[in-house]
């Protein structure tokens, strides 16, 4: 049943892509963006056509629910969009693929982009997408909380150790400490764990990709020190359900009192609960280590199968000048001229900008996909009792150590 | 002459069937033995889906899943019936609202549930502890033994108003002569359900039961709108593994090799089960 299901999925959506693409005419740019910048993107374009009079450029707002399915679809369609927003993780199975052009011809002052952002679109010697947007994780905090705990909240844990401690003293009368993801989508589970992993001197593969690590005693101590917020009670009882949003609902209802998240959780708790006291800091590292984060954030590629690709590169070189790459952004530019703008001067976004340099790229690899799910299986099976870090790491290894063949 | 000009007015019709099913169902075979690049690799991909342990463990979570849901959609789903059969005042309400979870969108529902189950917001574990049945609440959906039993009581809720319904069908096309030659006879209440209802009622049963079955087997929307197959693959049954294959790991050979196993055990199951129920001699009450 299931495969009538996915052939029939397949069989719509080229029809529809199908449907899209015999509108394309010469000189019109199709930009898919995401609906979360759709006012800023709106007004790019209009700048950039009243410079340019030969060039329409026809937005179509996409959303983050499914985008990589049907990024892929499209692609594979042959049908393709001119440029695609696309989270730079996904940009090298792109490449492997053939499904993109490179754009070396078109990146702009290369040496001014975020090294890790650049690493992660790079592939065969090629820079395949353009990072405009980066971001990693800190820690946001409740200065409240921290005072009635008869801590400074001006002074934020710096280590592992001060995290737990804060943690415990925070915890009490249906509050928890330190929240963390144990459920929802898997990204969320691994952006806040993997981090502790690479400040611990682990990693999931290594270097070259041709073994799994994960249950090496670096990686295992610290998924136990992840795991260990909710085995001691300072992770909220929900913990195996909760994803990175649920967090931020308990956050903002008062029943935790810190969690990792990205600066774009700040607006947002604001809107909710305007007189929380919200503090950031950088995520803590064992003591005498340095801090880590997953980079993440979005670049711009442009299909192979694109009907204007000409006029679509000349539209990113625009996009991708200091002025619209902060301009534009959510979080923060990947151009490190751009962050030099007024808008990043805020304060409250010091610990997120400083987190930056510590941004790591995730590997990429073809089965990567089922490699962070095999390793997320394994720290719910630890959150659910069934196995200690050791054996839930050890058996991931061995799922992961499968999927490199 | 005539029968070619049939054959014309049917062909749109065949040439739709033929792209909407047999296309997409022989397609499936192909992508199962070939890979990414479409050369043939034999039965490499069943192989390869065969290996992880998970994929064992999402065909036994589907037998729970599919078993435990039809067991208690048919028991329920018949008592609403013959329920609802009776007269009583507001009877025609009670049928309409009965009706309500089978009406709502499997999406909605399975949402609604989500929360209503939540650990530290669910309206579940605020009654339960309010009244003081709980001393702390219960993570429902978080611990290993409770989690696809939540799963089934919800698949339950959703489909017994299907059952009853149909099964109510059924109760009001028995004449009513059988009841008084029964009464004649002395029978009590229970005598009718058991020796005039139940009987009367088995081939809708048998028919509606066929259809849970089917819907039970591909069914993805309640277990991956609440859990995505979590925790730790608690819930995860097949169909969700496949489309987890297909559209996350982009793996459409893979995930359509087991397509292909999937559809061979479910063809099985179905046959045994026409041929062991429906296909018994007429009833002989």
């Amino acid at each position: 049943m299931k495969s009538l299901k996915i052939a029939g999925l397949l069989a719509l959506s080229v029809l529809s892509s199908v449907a899209t693409t015999t509108l394309a005419r010469a000189g019109e740019v199709t930009w898919w963006a995401p609906n979360w910048g759709e006012e800023r993107a709106k007004d790019l374009a209009k700048r950039f056509m009243a410079a340019n009079p030969g060039i329409t450029i026809k937005m179509e707002v996409t959303v983050s629910n499914g985008l990589p399915e049907r990024v892929l679809t499209a692609m594979r369609s042959g049908a393709a969009p001119d440029i695609i927003e696309v989270q730079h993780g996904w940009v090298n199975g792109y490449a492997q693929g053939d499904l993109i052009l490179t754009l070396d011809d078109v990146i702009q002052d290369k040496a001014d982009f975020n090294k890790a952002a650049l690493d992660y679109v790079t592939w065969n010697g090629k820079t395949w997408g353009i990072p405009y947007r980066i971001e990693t994780h800190g820690v946001i905090y409740n200065k409240d909380h921290f005072r009635e705990a008869g801590l400074d909240p001006d002074k934020p844990p710096k280590t592992w150790d001060e995290l737990v401690a804060a943690a415990k003293a925070m915890t009490k009368a249906g509050r928890s400490g330190f929240g963390i993801t144990g459920g929802g989508e898997v990204g969320n589970t691994i952006f806040r764990s993997l981090p502790f992993i690479w400040m611990n001197g682990g990693d999931i593969l290594n270097a070259d990709m041709t073994k799994a690590v994960v249950n090496s005693p670096e990686a295992v101590k610290a998924v136990e020190f992840y795991t260990g917020f909710y085995k001691q009670g300072l992770a909220p009882k929900s913990t195996l359900e909760n994803d990175g949003l649920a967090l931020r609902r308990l956050f903002v209802a008062g029943a935790v009192s810190a969690y990792q998240s990205g600066q774009f959780d700040l607006p947002a708790i604001l809107k909710e609960n305007p007189n929380l006291k919200l503090g950031a800091m950088m995520i803590p590292a064992p003591a005498g280590k340095q801090t880590a984060a997953i980079l993440g954030g979005w670049s711009y590629v442009i299909p192979k199968s694109a009907k204007n690709p000409a006029e679509a590169k000349k539209f990113l070189q625009f996009l991708n000048t200091t002025e619209a790459q902060g301009f534009y952004t959510d979080t923060f530019p990947a151009r490190i001229s751009s962050t030099k703008l007024p808008r990043f001067d805020d304060p409250m976004l010091k610990p997120f900008a400083e987190m930056l340099p510590f941004g790591r790229p995730v590997p990429v690899h073809r089965n990567w996909v089922k490699m962070v799910q095999a390793y997320f299986d394994g720290i719910q099976r630890i959150l659910l009792g069934d196995q200690t870090a050791q054996k839930a790491m050890d058996q991931a290894n061995e799922e992961i150590q499968a999927l490199l063949k | 002459m005539r029968s070619n000009a049939g054959f014309v007015f049917v062909l749109p019709a065949l040439i739709v069937l033929f792209m909407l099913i047999a296309y997409p169902v022989a397609y499936t075979g192909v992508l199962s033995v070939t890979n990414e690049q479409g050369q043939f690799t034999g039965l490499q991909n069943f192989a390869d889906v065969l290996r992880p342990r998970v994929t064992t463990q999402a065909l036994w979570n589907t037998l729970w899943w599919v078993g435990g849901s039809i067991v208690f959609q048919v028991i329920l789903g018949v008592a609403a019936a013959i329920l609802l059969n009776q007269n009583f005042v507001g009877r025609a309400i009670v049928r309409s609202i009965a009706l309500i979870p089978w009406v709502i969108p499997g999406i909605v529902a399975a949402t609604t549930w989500a929360w209503m189950f939540h650990t530290e917001f669910g309206i579940i574990n605020h009654m339960l502890t309010g009244v003081g049945a709980l001393d702390e609440p219960i993570g429902w959906l978080t611990r290993g033994n409770t989690v696809l039993p939540a799963m089934i009581a919800i698949n339950v809720w959703k489909l017994f108003p299907f059952v009853a319904i149909m099964v109510l069908a059924g109760l009001q096309s028995i004449p009513q002569e059988l009841y008084e030659a029964a009464r004649v006879d002395g029978a009590s209440y229970w005598d009718e359900v058991r020796h005039i209802m139940l009987p009367q009622i088995r081939p809708v049963i048998t028919a509606v039961t066929l259809l849970l079955v089917i819907w039970a087997l591909n069914s993805i929307t309640i277990i991956y709108a609440i859990t995505k197959g979590g925790p730790a693959n608690r819930t995860l049954i097949t169909p969700i593994q496949i489309f987890r294959l297909a559209f996350e790991n982009v793996e459409f050979n893979q995930a359509a090799a087991l397509s292909v196993m999937f559809f061979g055990i479910v063809m099985i199951i179905v046959f045994i089960y026409i041929r062991a129920l429906a296909n018994q001699p007429g009833d002989n009450q």
